[in-house]
C-alpha cells in the first residue's frame, strides 16, 4: 500500500515538473482532501495540477498573528489571538462597536430584558435570519453554504445558539472560559458535573427558530455584553459531531462570519478568505487575509519596514527610533486597551496589614514617570482599577491614591511612630515584590523599587519566578510565609462591565482573593452593583466599590491601564477594536498603493 | 560487527523509556499544571478539574505513564491512547484538538532540512580551515583562521541574526527577511518538493544557514587544528615521514584520518541538536521549526509535547552516536567492536 503511494507520489511531482516545463497555464498546487482509506476516513494534503486562470490578485492583507493560535474553535478559545481567529469566523449575537466599544447588534438584532415565573431574569434575542453558514472548499477554491439532511440550505439560528452554549457548559468540552457563562442558570452546577441536572436543564432555550431566550441566576444587566463573547457564538452541530476536535482545520471547518479558513499550517501560516456569501459581502473589501506567525517582535518589524506586512506592534527598543522617525511617527498610533497593570499586597502579611503601609506604598509610585521613562508608550496612570471605557468605571483621576510623596511618607510615618519603629526596622522585615519572570515587569520593578527607596526609604527586594511556578506561590491557598508582600498581575476585559474587573477579581467570596482580605462592605457592594437594575444605581454602587478597595482598604496599588501600540502602513485604513476580534472587514485598502510600494 | 549493532539497537529500548520516564516525572515536579491558567490569569479549580479529567491527569501517575507508553486498550482503559511504543504520542495539552505527531510532523521537516544544511555548511568551512590552520601553524594563516573561529564563537546568535536581517535583508535587499521556503506537504515527510527546491528556497535559507553554520564551524575549525597538531607529533607520523612517503600522503592518509575521531565524537550530538531544531534562530527568522516547542512547552505545562519532542531528539542523538561508534572502526583501525 504504502508503496504504491510512494509510486503515486513521484508520478505526480514528475508530472508536474514536466507540465511546468512545458509552459502551459497549468500549475502544481497543494491541496487539502478527504479521502477514504483503509476504511477509515482521514483528510490528507496532496499535490495536484490545476488549471489557472489570468491572476488577479485579491486585495491581501499582510498580517502578523503574532503566534499558532492554541485552537480557533470557539467554546475553547482563550487567548487574545484564538479569539481574533474565531470572532472572523462565527458571528456572535452582539458585538462591541469596534470605536466607541458599545454593545451593538450582530447576529441578533435586538433583544429584551424579562423575568420568568420563577422570578428569575431572563434575556430575549431576536436573530437575523438571514446568515448562511458556509465551507469553504480548498480544492475548487468554492465557498459552499452547508445543507441540511433533506438539501435545504442551513442558516445560522436560535438552535445553533443554544447548542454552541450547551458544549461550552458540558464539562467533557474541557472550555476554560465556561466559567463566563456561570450566570447562566444551573450552568455552574451542570459544568461542575451535578449529576442531578442533564444539559437540558441549562438556561437557554429556542422559544423559535430565530428567538433565543437566557434565564439566568441573578439579575445581571450586562448580559447583552456576555451574549457577544465566543464562548456562545452559534455553533455548527453537525460538523462538530461528524470531524470531532479536528472539525476546525481548514477544508472541514463550517464557519459563519465574514471571513472562511483557506489554509492553517500549524506553527507557521493561517489564512482567511472573504465569504461572498456573507449578508453584507459588498463591503468587506479585504479579500485575502494572509497571517503568519512570527513570535519575535523585532523580526515583525522588520517584515514591516520591507512591507511584507501592513501593520505590527513596536517593539520597546525600537519606540525612541519610531516616534523620531519623519515616516515612521506619521503611522504611529497608540490606542488604549482595556487592561490594567496592577501591584497587589498581601493584606494579611504584616506590614502589610495596615492600611497606612499600603497607602504609603501605592502613593510613592511615581506612575507618570514611569510610563515616561520606562514604558514609553503612551499608557494612562490608573488609581483604580477598571479602565475608561468599562460600564462604571470611575473618570479618571477623580477616585484613587495617585503619586503622593508627602502623604506616603506621613502615612507610613504614623505607622513607624505607632508601632514605636524606625525605617531601618521596618526594612529589617525584609518585605518582597515578586513578579513573573520577563524583561517588562523586571525593568517595571526595577524602577518602583527606587521610587520606594528615594520617597519612603524603604528597602524592597525583588524576586521573580517562572510564570506557572508564580501563580501557584501567589495563590490564596499557598502558605503565608511563601506569599510575598507585593506582588504583579495585569488583568484585561472579557467585557466591558466593572462586574468582569472588580467584582470578578477583587470580590474576596467569589473571586480568587489574592488579596487575603477580609470579607466586608466592598464585597457586600459588587454583589448588590451586580444586581441592581438601574443603570445609574450601578454606576453608583461601583463608584462606591473602587473608592473603598483602592482608596479606604488601599488593598492593592493600580499602576497603569494598557495602551496597544502599532505602527500601520498609509495604505491600510484601520481601527483599533478595544475588545473582542480586530473586524477585518471593516478595514480597507489603498490596495495599488501597497503593490506600487512592493514595487509590483 | 553485526552482533554489536544489534546489541547496541537493543539497548536504546531501556535508554529511551529511561528518557521517557526522567521527562514524564521531572515535568510533573515542577509547580503549576498545565490548566492552572489561560494566558494571565488563573482558572476556577471547577474547570481546571473538568479539563485534567478529559486529558486523564486525575489518574494516578503510573497509569497515566503506562498509557503513555503502552496505551490504554491493552488494559481496557478508557482513553484512546494508542502508546508511544505504536507511535501515538498523545494529544497536544496547549494547541486544543492537536496531536503531538502532527506537531512533530510538520516542524522537524523544516527543522531538520536547516540543522542539515547549517551541519553541512559547518563541515565544509570548518575542517578545511582548521588543516589549513594546522599545517600552518603560527603564521598569519593560523593566527586569522584563529581569530575568525574565535569571532564566531563568541558571538551570540541572537545577536548575530538580527544584524544579518538588518544589513542583508532591510539595506541590500538581497535575501527575504524571515519565514521557510518549503511548506507541508513535504516529499518523502521530510524534504521540501523538488518544485520548492528553486532560488527562492535557498535564498530564505541563507542568512539562517549562516548564522547556525558559521558558529559550527567555528568549533570544527578549533577542534580540527588541536587534534591535528597532536596527531603530526604521534610517532607513527614521524616513521611514515622517516619512510620517505610524500608530505600529502603522510597527512591526507595517516594524520588526517585519526585526527578526524574527536570531530566525529562531537558530530553525533551536534547532529540530534541541529536536526531537532534551534530555538533562537528559528524564533528570529520566523521558521516554523520544532526548536519552540522544546522551550514553550515547558512553560505551557504541555507534558505531552515536551515528552514528545525530547524522545525524537533522544531518538536521534543515539542512532547519530552509533554511527559515529561504527565510524571510529573505520578511522581507526585499533578500534575494534567484536
Amino acid at each position: 500500500m504504502r508503496k504504491r503511494l510512494l509510486t503515486l507520489f513521484s508520478v505526480l511531482i514528475v508530472g508536474a515538473m514536466l507540465l511546468s516545463a512545458c509552459g502551459t497555464t497549468t500549475e502544481t498546487v497543494i491541496e487539502t482532501v478527504i479521502v477514504e482509506k483503509e476504511g477509515e476516513t482521514i483528510i490528507e494534503t496532496v499535490i495536484v495540477e490545476k488549471e489557472v486562470e489570468a491572476e488577479i490578485q485579491p486585495v491581501t492583507l499582510n498580517w502578523n498573528w503574532g503566534t499558532e493560535p492554541p485552537t480557533v474553535d470557539p467554546s475553547l478559545a482563550t487567548d487574545t489571538t484564538s479569539v481574533d481567529v474565531a470572532g472572523n469566523l462565527f458571528v456572535g449575537l452582539t458585538k462591541f462597536h469596534p470605536v466607541s466599544g458599545e454593545v451593538s447588534p450582530y447576529l441578533a438584532t435586538e433583544w429584551e430584558a424579562g423575568e420568568d415565573a420563577d422570578g428569575n431574569q431572563t434575556w430575549t434575542f431576536h436573530l437575523r435570519d438571514d446568515i448562511v453558514w458556509v465551507n469553504y472548499n480548498p480544492v475548487t477554491g468554492e465557498t459552499v453554504q452547508e445543507v441540511d439532511a433533506d438539501g435545504n440550505p442551513r442558516f445560522v439560528n436560535a438552535n445553533d445558539v443554544v447548542y454552541g452554549a450547551k458544549r461550552t457548559v458540558n464539562p467533557e468540552t474541557g472550555s476554560d472560559y465556561a466559567y463566563v457563562t456561570y450566570i447562566i442558570k444551573n450552568a455552574e452546577a451542570i459544568n461542575g458535573g451535578d449529576e442531578e441536572l442533564t444539559l437540558d436543564d441549562l438556561g437557554v432555550v429556542a422559544l423559535d427558530d430565530y428567538t433565543v431566550q437566557f434565564t439566568l441566576e441573578n439579575p445581571a444587566g450586562y448580559f447583552p455584553a456576555i451574549a457577544g463573547m465566543w464562548i456562545i457564538y452559534a455553533m455548527p452541530e453537525w460538523t462538530i459531531n461528524e470531524w470531532g476536535e479536528q472539525w476546525t482545520e481548514a477544508g472541514l471547518i463550517v464557519t459563519s462570519g465574514p471571513y472562511s479558513m483557506e489554509s492553517w499550517i500549524h506553527g507557521g501560516e493561517l489564512n482567511l478568505v472573504k465569504n461572498p456569501l456573507w449578508v453584507d459581502a459588498d463591503k468587506v473589501q479585504i479579500e485575502r487575509v494572509e497571517g503568519v506567525m512570527i513570535v519575535e517582535a523585532s523580526t515583525s518589524f522588520a517584515l514591516y519596514e520591507n512591507h511584507e506586512l501592513d501593520s505590527v506592534g513596536v517593539p520597546l527598543p525600537e519606540m525612541d527610533r519610531v516616534k523620531a522617525d519623519p515616516v515612521l511617527s506619521l503611522e504611529y498610533y497608540s490606542a488604549p486597551t482595556p487592561c490594567t497593570y496592577y501591584y497587589g499586597f498581601t493584606n494579611n502579611k504584616p506590614p502589610f496589614d495596615d492600611v497606612r503601609v499600603r497607602a504609603a506604598f501605592s502613593q510613592a509610585i511615581d506612575r507618570q514617570l514611569l510610563i515616561d521613562n520606562v514604558l514609553k508608550g503612551g499608557q494612562e496612570v490608573a488609581t483604580t482599577f477598571a479602565p475608561p471605557g468599562i460600564f462604571g468605571a470611575p473618570v479618571p483621576g477623580t477616585v484613587g491614591l495617585g503619586f503622593d510623596a508627602d502623604a506616603a511618607n506621613a502615612s507610613l510615618q504614623s505607622y513607624l511612630d505607632e508601632n514605636g519603629m524606625t525605617i531601618d526596622d521596618f526594612n529589617a522585615l525584609d518585605v518582597v515584590l515578586m513578579h513573573n519572570t520577563s524583561e517588562g515587569h523586571a525593568r517595571i520593578a526595577a524602577a518602583i523599587q527606587q521610587m520606594w527607596a528615594d520617597t519612603l526609604g524603604a528597602e524592597v527586594r525583588v524576586e521573580n519566578q517562572e510564570w506557572a511556578v508564580y501563580l501557584s506561590s501567589i495563590q490564596n491557598s499557598s502558605p503565608l510565609a511563601d506569599m510575598p508582600h507585593i506582588w504583579r498581575l495585569g488583568w484585561c476585559a472579557d467585557y466591558p462591565d466593572e462586574n468582569n474587573w472588580i467584582h470578578e477579581v477583587f470580590n474576596a467570596d467569589s473571586g480568587a482573593n489574592r488579596l487575603r482580605r477580609e470579607s466586608g462592605a466592598f464585597d457586600a457592594l459588587t454583589v448588590a452593583a451586580a444586581q441592581a437594575q438601574d443603570p445609574a444605581e450601578r454606576e453608583a454602587l461601583y463608584l462606591e466599590a473602587e473608592t473603598m478597595l483602592t482608596e479606604v482598604e488601599a488593598a492593592y496599588a493600580p499602576i497603569y491601564h494598557y495602551t496597544t501600540v502599532a505602527v500601520t502602513k498609509p495604505w491600510l485604513t484601520r481601527n483599533y477594536p478595544p475588545l473582542g476580534a480586530n473586524d477585518f472587514f471593516n478595514w480597507t485598502i489603498d490596495f495599488d498603493a501597497k503593490l506600487a510600494a512592493q514595487g509590483q | 560487527m553485526y552482533r554489536y549493532i544489534i546489541r547496541r539497537i537493543l539497548q536504546f529500548i531501556p535508554v529511551l523509556l529511561g528518557v521517557t520516564l526522567f521527562t514524564f516525572v521531572l515535568m510533573r515536579a515542577i509547580p503549576g499544571g498545565p490548566f492552572d491558567f489561560a494566558g494571565d490569569r488563573s482558572l476556577p479549580p471547577q474547570i481546571v478539574a473538568n479539563l485534567e479529567a478529559k486529558y486523564h491527569l486525575d489518574w494516578p501517575m503510573w497509569k497515566q505513564f503506562t498509557s503513555y507508553v503502552i496505551g490504554d486498550d491493552i488494559f481496557g482503559w478508557e482513553g484512546g491512547s494508542r502508546g508511544v511504543i505504536r507511535g501515538d504520542f498523545g494529544p497536544s495539552l496547549h494547541f486544543r484538538g492537536q496531536q503531538v505527531s502532527d506537531i512533530i510532523a510538520v516542524t522537524l521537516p523544516v527543522s531538520a532540512q536547516l540543522g542539515f544544511m547549517s551541519l553541512l555548511l559547518g563541515i565544509i568551512i570548518g575542517i578545511p580551515t582548521g588543516i589549513i590552520a594546522a599545517l600552518n601553524q603560527n603564521t598569519w594563516i593560523d593566527y586569522i583562521s584563529t581569530f575568525g573561529a574565535v569571532f564566531f564563537l563568541s558571538v551570540p546568535n541572537m545577536v548575530l541574526a538580527p544584524i544579518l536581517i538588518w544589513i542583508f535583508a532591510l539595506k541590500l535587499g538581497w535575501f527575504p527577511v524571515a519565514t521557510w521556503g518549503a511548506k507541508p506537504p513535504y516529499l518523502l515527510g521530510f524534504l521540501p518538493r523538488l518544485e520548492q527546491l528553486n532560488a527562492d528556497y535557498f535564498s530564505h535559507a541563507v542568512m539562517p544557514v549562516f548564522a547556525l553554520g558559521t558558529a559550527m564551524a567555528a568549533g570544527f575549525t578549533r577542534l580540527t587544528r588541536a587534534s591535528l597538531l597532536q596527531v603530526i607529533a604521534e610517532d607513527y607520523i614521524r616513521t611514515a615521514r622517516a619512510k620517505g612517503l610524500r608530505e600529502r600522503v603522510v597527512i591526507g592518509l595517516h594524520a588526517l584520518k585519526n585526527s578526524l575521531i574527536p570531530v566525529v565524537t562531537i558530530l553525533g550530538p551536534a547532529f540530534a541538536t541541529m536536526l531537532t531544531g534551534t530555538f533562537i534562530v528559528e524564533s528570529i527568522f520566523g521558521i516554523n521549526g520544532m526548536g519552540k516547542h522544546f522551550v514553550n512547552s515547558i512553560g505551557n505545562r504541555d507534558y505531552q509535547v515536551i515528552t514528545g519532542v525530547t524522545l525524537i531528539y533522544a531518538f536521534v542523538l543515539v542512532i547519530a552516536n552509533l554511527l559515529v561508534d561504527i565510524s571510529y572502526a573505520w578511522l581507526d583501525p585499533r578500534i575494534r567492536y567484536d
